[in-house]
């Protein structure tokens, strides 16, 4: 599908798999060929010669099982193949139905076409093992999952050239050395039993990853191959029943042989999927032409992809990286399970969608839905382009006031250490001199008027130093700096604290600017004849609130005092709210944010 | 009499020791920091101390932190605390349940030399000097229904004198008035406060500010 409208380059996967050519139309063709001439030939043993153990029920069906089986996997396997050439699985299947096919070798009595076919004999369901845990990438994960596969394929193969030595196959098996019943039986059982373990361990392998997985990755599409688990345990049911001496029902062989027949075409289409996925793209269109809020976007991606994990990182070139719809920084995962796919928009990086690893083996979904969303995509971008921008400034403003406070700190802390420290010692210098002077009035008397000079200098840096920064509120707490303002303000006040202990030193420096511009306000334009202050906790917030029983209908715009109290307030992350109703009071509430 | 000094600034600590020596006060020790005046209480135990609500090393409430100490692990020990400003909040939390025995002082006071000596022998022998300017902090609160109007400007003094923590001959002495004026005064403002009589003159601080404060 081509975006209409829309120029976008096409998405670049930071892994490009599709590096692999697709494989070309003349060879598919002679596969399937050949495919068609090995199920007929396949036929032709059985009907031909007298190879095939009549315990297996008529020649005929097992014969037509058989082809079933090689068919299924030649043909799926080509389709996965010219539709997937990225994937190595159509080229597993295509291997699985070969090797299926040359098990019927051992129906022929040609020796050495006997002796190849028989040595394959346990390997169908080992191949069916493998291919089953390689979907969707062709390629076994774990080193755990390749051990169990390398074991089963070792004891498939390994042991049934053991046993043939050892006779018990007619003959025409070459490898026939010294016959020796006992010990072909006891092969026979381990044989078995390894391969229906390494069945079972196959699910266990499946259990673990849908696990691990946590929320079910493209559900539906797993659902499917999840079905075909059934195929190992009926494998693994068969094999133990044949070690204990179980009943020999044939049918129950033919179920399982329909059922091994019936997993490639789920594995094609389960691999196929995003052909059905493609088509609601369109709604994907649909959706976004109402002007999605930026939220709504990547889930109505995932759905399009049916990938709930599927995200978006939008790039900040000014910021140099990646961010989430909430300006976070986001890290693009590399390895793991999820893969990334980097979206441009005019030459310019937009975004980079982070999606489930096995959606790389969908390109034209991942490029058609891409392409439909760029717009509303650059759109989001934008906006997490303008929300960075906003907690850039927020943050610089923080920074500011706090450099602002860090710096009146350390000019109050130099005057009380410096200058007002020296100049009561001088006053007492002053005053034990005059004691020295007791006989000369005159000299007395001017340096007491000294000493007055120097207390009245006092009372002014005392008042500088104050109006600097409140060192009670830093040294001795919020509580305690109240008491004063309480103490000193026009009206009566109720002075409430409720907090266990100090609270951050910038929340308890702006509180107490907050109680003491507002006091100021309500005697200067209240009319009051009360107000009360309660600082209190309220869940991860210290709420402050000033509130007077005065006239009311506050101009909150008035002057800079209220503003920058707003300033304060909003710089550690809270909020300041006036109401002031016209012969109601005024109230005054600030919510702070504190971790208690 | 004997005082141990805790002041980080020199030129001050230096001037605290020859005021009080010259009042013929003991000084068994100086310091500048809060840690070491405590060591120097339990070493001496002496009458009285004059501690700097900000010491090294934060220079925030080191100072308060060791006179609360003191007071809770030696009762008989003075505290009388000096600061640059005065918070009433801070007057509250060292006076907490007993004004014997404490002092809050402005450094400025230092330099009234006689008022300062005469505030450390009060501190020194159970009594209480508190500041007239936290006093004056109380006073000048707002009340809504406020029975300091029915008091005289006489009654007022006295109270801001018993307020400091002065005794009875004390404020004779400042008001230069007889002891028993003095006394008749202070029964008055009992009266008009509502205030019961109580018996020493440290509880009479505490009943006095805690009735200014609330």
């Amino acid at each position: 599908m081509e975006p209409p409208l829309v120029a976008i380059a096409a998405p670049a996967p930071l892994e490009d798999p599709t590096a692999r050519p697709p494989p070309r139309p003349a060879l598919l063709w002679a596969l399937a060929a050949a495919g068609c001439a090995a199920g007929a030939s396949s036929l032709l043993f059985a009907l031909t010669n007298e190879g095939i153990g009549t315990e297996l029920g008529e020649p005929l069906v097992i014969a037509l099982l058989a082809d079933w089986i090689t068919l299924s996997y030649v043909f799926c396997g080509l389709v996965a193949w010219w539709r997937r050439p990225a994937s190595r699985f159509g080229p597993l299947l295509l291997v699985a139905g070969a090797a299926n096919y040359v098990t019927t070798f051992s129906w022929t009595t040609n020796d050495v076409a006997f002796t190849i076919g028989q040595s394959f004999d346990l390997l169908p369901p080992v191949l069916f093992l493998h291919v089953f845990l390689a979907f969707p990438t062709g390629r076994l994960e774990s080193t755990f999952e390749r051990g169990l596969v390398a074991l089963a394929y070792g004891v498939a193969i390994g042991l049934q050239l053991f046993r043939m030595s050892f006779g018990g196959f007619g003959p025409h098996n070459l490898l026939e050395v010294a016959p020796n019943q006992a010990l072909t039986d006891a092969a026979t059982h381990v044989q078995l039993l390894v391969v229906s373990a390494a069945c079972l361990g196959g699910i266990g392998v499946l259990a673990t990853r849908r696990r691990r997985a946590g929320r079910p990755l493209r559900r539906s599409l797993a659902l499917v191959v999840d079905a075909f688990a059934l195929g190992l345990v009926m494998i693994a049911f068969l094999f133990v029943s044949l070690v204990v001496g179980g009943p020999a029902v044939p049918q129950i062989r033919w179920a399982t042989f329909v059922t091994l027949g019936l997993a490639p075409v789920a594995f094609l289409v389960a691999l196929l999927h995003s052909r059905l996925a493609r088509s609601s793209v369109g709604d994907l269109f649909v959706e976004l032409r109402s002007d999605p809020a930026p939220g709504e976007l990547r889930s109505a991606i995932a759905r399009v992809l049916r990938d709930p994990s599927a995200t978006l990182a939008y790039w900040l070139p000014e910021f140099g990286l990646y961010a989430d719809l909430d300006a976070r920084p986001v890290e693009l995962p590399e390895g793991g399970r999820q893969a990334t796919t980097l979206i441009d928009r005019d030459g310019g990086r937009v975004a980079a969608l982070l999606h489930d690893r096995s959606l790389l083996d969908e390109p034209e979904l991942l490029a058609a839905v891409t392409a439909a969303a760029a717009i509303a995509i650059e759109n989001a971008r934008l906006h997490v382009e303008v929300r960075a921008r906003l907690e850039e400034l927020r943050g610089s403003r923080a920074r500011i006031v706090e450099a602002g406070q860090k710096e009146r700190q350390r000019l109050e802390r130099d005057l009380h250490d410096g200058a007002q420290q020296r100049l009561v010692a001088l006053s007492l210098e002053l005053r034990l001199l005059e004691e020295r002077l007791a006989d000369d009035p005159e000299a007395r008397r001017r340096l007491d008027l000294a000493r007055r000079e120097v207390g009245a200098s006092l009372e002014e840096l005392r008042e500088l130093a104050h109006g600097l920064h409140p060192a009670v509120v830093s040294g001795h707490g919020l509580a305690v700096a109240l008491e004063s303002l309480a103490a000193r303000a026009p009206v009566p006040v109720r002075l409430t604290v409720v907090t266990e202990g100090r609270l951050p030193e910038a929340l308890e420096i702006a509180a107490y600017y907050l109680v003491a511009e507002t006091l100021a306000n309500v005697g200067k334009y209240a009319h009051a004849s009360a107000v009360s202050v309660d600082v209190t906790r309220a869940g991860g917030a210290v709420v402050i609130e000033v509130a007077d029983d005065g006239v009311g209908g506050a101009d909150t715009e008035r002057g800079t005092g209220l503003r920058g109290l707003a300033d304060r307030v909003e710089t550690l992350g809270g909020r300041l709210r006036i109401w002031s109703p016209a012969g109601g009071g005024t109230r005054v509430r600030a919510e702070i944010p504190c971790v208690p | 009499m004997r005082a141990v000094i805790a002041e980080d600034s020199v030129l001050l600590r230096q001037g605290i020791e020859r005021v009080l020596e010259s009042a013929g006060v003991d000084v068994v020790g100086s310091t500048d920091t809060a840690e070491e005046l405590l060591l120097q209480v339990r070493e001496h135990t002496p009458d009285v101390v004059i501690v700097d609500i900000r010491l090294p090393p934060t220079h925030s409430d080191e100072g308060l932190r060791a006179a609360v100490q003191i007071r809770s692990e030696a009762p008989s020990v003075g505290v009388l605390v000096v600061s640059q400003y005065l918070e009433l909040g801070l007057a509250l939390k060292l006076l907490a349940d007993s004004a014997a025995g404490v002092g809050y002082l402005l450094k400025d006071r230092i330099a009234d030399v006689d008022e300062f000596v005469s505030a450390v022998r009060r501190v020194a022998t159970g009594g209480s000097a508190i500041d007239p300017t936290i006093v004056s902090t109380l006073l000048s609160r707002r009340r809504t229904d406020d029975p300091l109007r029915e008091l005289t400007p006489r009654e007022r003094e006295v109270l801001e004198l018993m307020a400091e923590g002065r005794s009875n001959q004390g404020i004779a002495d400042q008001l230069v008035i007889t002891l028993r004026s003095a006394e008749k005064y202070v029964s008055s403002v009992f009266g008009k406060l509502g205030l019961p009589h109580t018996g020493t003159e440290s509880r009479r601080v505490l009943a006095v500010l805690l009735y200014l404060r609330s």
